[in-house]
């Protein structure tokens, strides 16, 4: 820092200098005389040596020379500006607006894409992956673990999420699975306790039991920061868990947009999952594995050793259930090390498109804004003209003006920077709960760091610079004398001034044009999603997820789930209710290979379809139309014939329509004895969205929960009500708890659960028109200014040709001429923009193409109208000036 | 005097000399420092005296040293420099670099 300290030492003598400079002639004015004494003045002089040159380094000692300019052309700047209150709140406001936008989404980019995990040396982690998949199951890395030589250490987590509640409505814990190696590999040191080790990991629990280490912000949140949580038992799905040590504050977890609340051993897995455990299941996907390379290894190196050790580690981990070309494939695929210093993110993947639109959204706004100060700026040069001319004619260079008035923009996009930095702190907190949803939250630490502060230091420098130099190199470019003896209006430099401005606003009509577009194809977009035909009505139900941890034997749970169904019928409010396994639009799904009776199919994927398992009434509760056939009823039961509903697109796909009806459907349903079962397919109903709204009409089909043998431990009571679902909640918890106390519930509005799975078409739809109303509105401030200028500019003229009897209307329209003229340049250069904008978000619209022609008419006409309206005020007030003073002032 | 052969101060010389002559002296004015400098060296090194003061005002800035004006014993003001901590730091660094310095090119020059 002693840089720091002698930056503050030249700046405190700056405050002082006079002294300073005062009290240095003083000591050399003695020194001489002193010397005199002894030995005469020419001999002290010529030890002295040149006193000016001395003086003149002593000076630049403190730096002096430069911070003595900086600070006089600050102080002119900041003069200035001061002289312009209105320019300058405008000017600061609009920039502020600017750089925040920017800056808030930067710092998402940032943290979820940019920024290192906090761990020790995160450049030298690495994910294992195969193919495209980054998932593996608990055999697969049990022997990955055991095959360590590849690495310095390796380490494996999963996802979880663990229902804290002793009953009732369930309250989860963010969880994570994590290895024995896990914190040790990744370098993270307890703050309190100690973190788990691989002694904690075996398989049941290791000797100390089940224990967890819970992060800093749970610590905090759940316990109060209370030391005394150290040895403290929760309950994880209601089964007890000791508190063993606390995450430090800084480590959230390897996913960068998800903290954790509770870490436990993989190993205690079968003590949450009695039904089937997944440690020793070798076809669940859950683990993430992540190496640390040894030193000196590159990944290629890395990767050549565990690819070495692959056949051995497939070979041990099959899946024997198993067809013999998948088996073939399983062998093959190569394992592969990714770099993942940046950890993991959901975000990254899903929503990296919507902030790269919003990131050059803002940006464009940006531009606009610059347009507009770099218009003013240019207005106010042609004002000042005279005195840079003054300034020029007695002698400073051209390039000292030019950097006198350069200093004054960065001062003002300085102080713009300032006010966005503060904006963006609260915008980027705004943005992630824009995109944060109740099934998904979004946790990504968005504080700044020393990234974002460059950022937002550098668009400043540049805006500054953009909107500077066109300015201050206009206002030097004319030669002093040739103004000076031009009237105080300054005409011959305003005219090219107003050129330049003309093609400021243009292009500023234009950048409006490409926002508004790419808002209106946003919104088009968002419409036709939300009117897209889902096969249900989303409104007013409620679901409510009931799971029995387990705790009910799988015998009893078909009795339990319909003696609930049965019992919620009759919630006053409820007027429909059914159940299924899988909710529409929640992001899960279950698909399985079928072969219908009389199919040839072309591939394997060709018979790919996808499954719910539903109570009878499920149809008619979402309202999805039954096409043909019956839907599920009493009839059903385990002892009569299997039978299954497919949808329409299934329907025409297998059997070409209704003649579908009675046709069977051969399965493989638990996919352990490769045995088929045949179902007969009783009905046909209208095709519904799976996964999410975006998707093709995928084939499915439903099983009915009366049929089924073991059902899982969780299924979904689907309610449609006459009143909004959140005053049922109470109702339907006392209902349950009547029959069950102990069973967690989830509650959760359909609409919402719809409505999320768009939040980043309904983010970017809704930030692109809030800036392209911004855009708009600035568009017009730049017409309105440029078009005030030009008809101060011409007043004169306009007096005389009011005097010699022009009409108002024809002084309006000659004001308008010139909008006009801008516009139709605007619009073209835009309308050519927008096309070519257009094609980079083709992949984020939906039903409606980036080249829409009504889109960009009604945008256009917009556009046209509103900027219309900002010129033709100016045009009015001119048409309204008295001839006679409008002369005099001239 | 004239006749008298003077050789000029080493570059990057002047800060150890001039610490080290206020680490003997305690507090002295610039006038007091180049006599103490050319009286130490026997009048053989030439200091142009005026440079004193640049070299002045940059180790006060490096903070080196710490000014006071005072009185002299001739009553007239003048401004009395003392080393501080950090001076005394410095001066301890320079020495023995430039005693590192030195051994070295003894040892150059005796095996020349």
């Amino acid at each position: 820092m002693n840089w720091l300290r002698e930056i503050w030492r030249r700046v405190k003598f700056l405050s002082h200098r006079s002294q300073a400079e005062d009290d240095l002639a003083e000591e050399m004015r003695l020194h001489l005389d002193l010397r005199a004494e002894e030995t005469g003045r020419d001999e002290s002089r010529r030890r002295f040596g040149n006193e000016l040159l001395l003086r003149e380094t002593s000076r630049e000692a403190w730096g002096w020379r430069w911070l003595d300019s900086l600070s006089q052309d600050l102080r002119y700047g900041g003069r200035a500006l001061a002289a312009h209150p209105g320019f300058t709140i405008t000017a600061v406001l609009s920039l502020a607006l600017g750089i925040g936008a920017n800056t808030a989404i930067f710092s998402i980019v940032n943290a979820v894409m940019l920024r290192a995990l906090p761990v020790e040396d995160p450049q030298r982690l690495v994910q294992l992956r195969s193919g495209k998949n980054g998932s593996f199951t608990n055999p697969i890395w049990e022997q990955v673990r055991d095959h360590q030589q590849a690495f310095a250490g390796t380490l494996a987590y999963g996802d979880g999420r663990f229902d804290l509640a002793s009953g009732g409505e369930s309250r989860f814990a963010q969880g994570l699975w994590v290895s024995g190696d896990f914190f040790r590999v990744l370098g993270i040191a307890p703050l309190r306790g100690r973190l788990l080790t691989a002694e904690d990991d075996q398989h049941g629990g290791g000797k100390s039991g089940p224990v967890a280490v819970i992060s800093y912000a749970f610590w905090q949140s759940y316990f109060g920061g209370d030391p005394a949580a150290l040895g403290k038992t929760i309950t994880l799905d209601r089964h007890p868990f000791e508190i063993v040590g606390v995450t430090p504050p800084y480590f959230t977890g390897l996913d960068v947009d998800k903290g954790f609340d509770v870490s436990i051993p993989i190993g205690c897995e079968p003590i949450l999952h009695t039904d089937i455990s997944a440690l020793d299941h070798r076809s669940w996907w859950w683990l993430r594995i992540l190496a640390r390379l040894k030193p000196g290894d590159s990944v290629p190196q890395a990767e050549a050793k565990i690819q070495a050790l692959q056949g051995e580690i497939r070979r041990a981990t099959m899946p024997t259930t198993w067809e013999e070309e998948d088996r073939k494939n399983f062998l093959k695929d190569a394992f592969q090390l990714r770099p993942t210093a940046t950890g993991f993110s959901s975000t990254r993947d899903r929503y990296r498109q919507g902030l790269f639109t919003l990131m050059a959204v803002v940006g464009l706004v940006l531009l606009i804004a610059c347009a507009n100060i770099a218009n003013l700026l240019l207005a106010r040069a042609a004002a000042r003209q005279r005195e840079i001319s003054i300034r020029m004619a007695i002698g400073a260079g051209r390039r000292r003006v030019i950097r006198q008035l350069l200093t004054e923009s960065l001062l003002l996009s300085g102080l713009g920077a300032l006010g966005g930095f503060v904006f963006s702190l609260w915008g980027s907190r705004l943005l992630v709960r824009l995109f944060s949803t109740a099934l998904d939250p979004l946790d990504v630490n968005v504080s700044p760091d020393l990234m974002v502060l460059a950022f937002t230091s550098g668009v400043a420098l540049l805006t500054g610079l953009l909107f500077g130099l066109a300015p201050a190199f206009r206002a030097t470019s004319v030669s002093p004398n040739h103004v000076l003896k031009e009237n105080a209006r300054g005409a011959i430099a305003g005219g090219s001034r107003f050129r330049l401005g003309k093609m400021l606003v243009a292009t500023q009509v234009a950048l409006s044009l490409v926002l508004l577009v790419g808002a209106g194809l946003f919104l088009n977009s968002l419409r036709n999603l939300l009117g897209t035909s889902m096969g249900f009505d989303r409104r007013n139900v409620t679901l409510v997820q009931v799971n029995t941890l387990e705790k009910v034997p799988k015998e009893r749970r078909v009795e339990l789930f319909r003696t609930i169904l049965e019992r919620l019928r009759t919630v006053p409010g409820v007027t429909l209710a059914a159940s299924s396994l899988i909710t529409p639009v929640s992001h899960r799904g279950w698909n399985q290979f079928v072969f219908p009776e009389g199919y040839a199919a072309q591939s394997r994927e060709d018979t790919l379809t996808w499954f719910n398992r539903v109570s009878p009434g499920y149809f008619r509760t979402m309202s999805t139309p039954l096409r043909a056939g019956r839907d599920f009823d009493s009839r059903d039961t385990k002892s009569s014939t299997k039978v299954i509903i497919i949808n329409e697109a299934a329907a025409r796909h297998y059997f070409g329509g209704v003649s579908a009806i009675g046709k069977n459907v051969g399965m493989d349903l638990d996919g352990k004895t490769g045995e088929k079962e045949l179902f007969q397919v009783i009905g046909i109903v209208a095709d519904t969205k799976y996964v999410d709204l975006r998707e093709e009409t995928k084939l499915s089909a439903y099983l009915v929960t009366t049929q089924e043998a073991e059902p899982r431990g969780e299924t979904n009571f689907i309610l449609r009500s006459a009143v909004p679902g959140a005053t049922l909640t109470s109702a339907v918890r006392a209902a349950i708890a009547e029959i069950d106390p102990g069973l967690a519930l989830e509650f959760r509005d359909f609409e919402t659960q719809v409505n999320e799975s768009l939040v980043q078409e309904r983010t970017v739809a809704l930030l692109s028109s809030f800036f392209g109303a911004l855009a708009l509105m600035l568009a017009m401030i730049g017409l309105y200014g440029v078009t005030s200028y030009a008809v101060l500019r011409r007043q004169g003229e306009i007096g005389i040709r009011m005097a010699l009897g022009a009409s108002q209307g024809s002084v309006v329209w000659l004001v308008l001429r010139d909008v006009t003229m801008i516009l139709a340049v605007g619009m073209v250069l835009g309308i050519a923009a927008s096309l070519a904008a257009g094609r980079l978000v083709t992949a984020m619209l939906f039903g409606v193409k980036a080249a829409d022609p009504a889109t960009l008419a009604v945008c256009a006409a917009v556009l046209a109208s509103a900027t219309t309206m900002a010129g033709f005020v100016p045009a009015r007030r001119a048409s309204r000036l008295d001839p006679t003073t409008a002369l005099r002032d001239e | 005097m004239a006749d008298q052969k003077r050789d000029e101060i080493p570059p990057g010389t002047l800060y150890m000399l001039i610490l080290r002559t206020l680490a003997r002296g305690g507090e002295m004015h610039g006038y007091e420092i180049a006599n103490a400098i050319q009286r130490g060296s026997e009048e053989v090194l030439q200091v142009e005296e005026g440079s004193l003061y640049p070299a002045l005002q940059r180790m006060l800035i490096k903070g080196w040293v710490e000014a006071e004006w005072g009185v002299t014993a001739g009553n007239r003001r003048a401004r009395y420099y003392h080393l501080t901590k950090l001076g005394r730091e410095q001066l301890e660094q320079e020495l023995s670099q430039y005693r590192r310095v030195n051994i070295a090119i003894e040892k150059i020059l005796q095996s020349a």
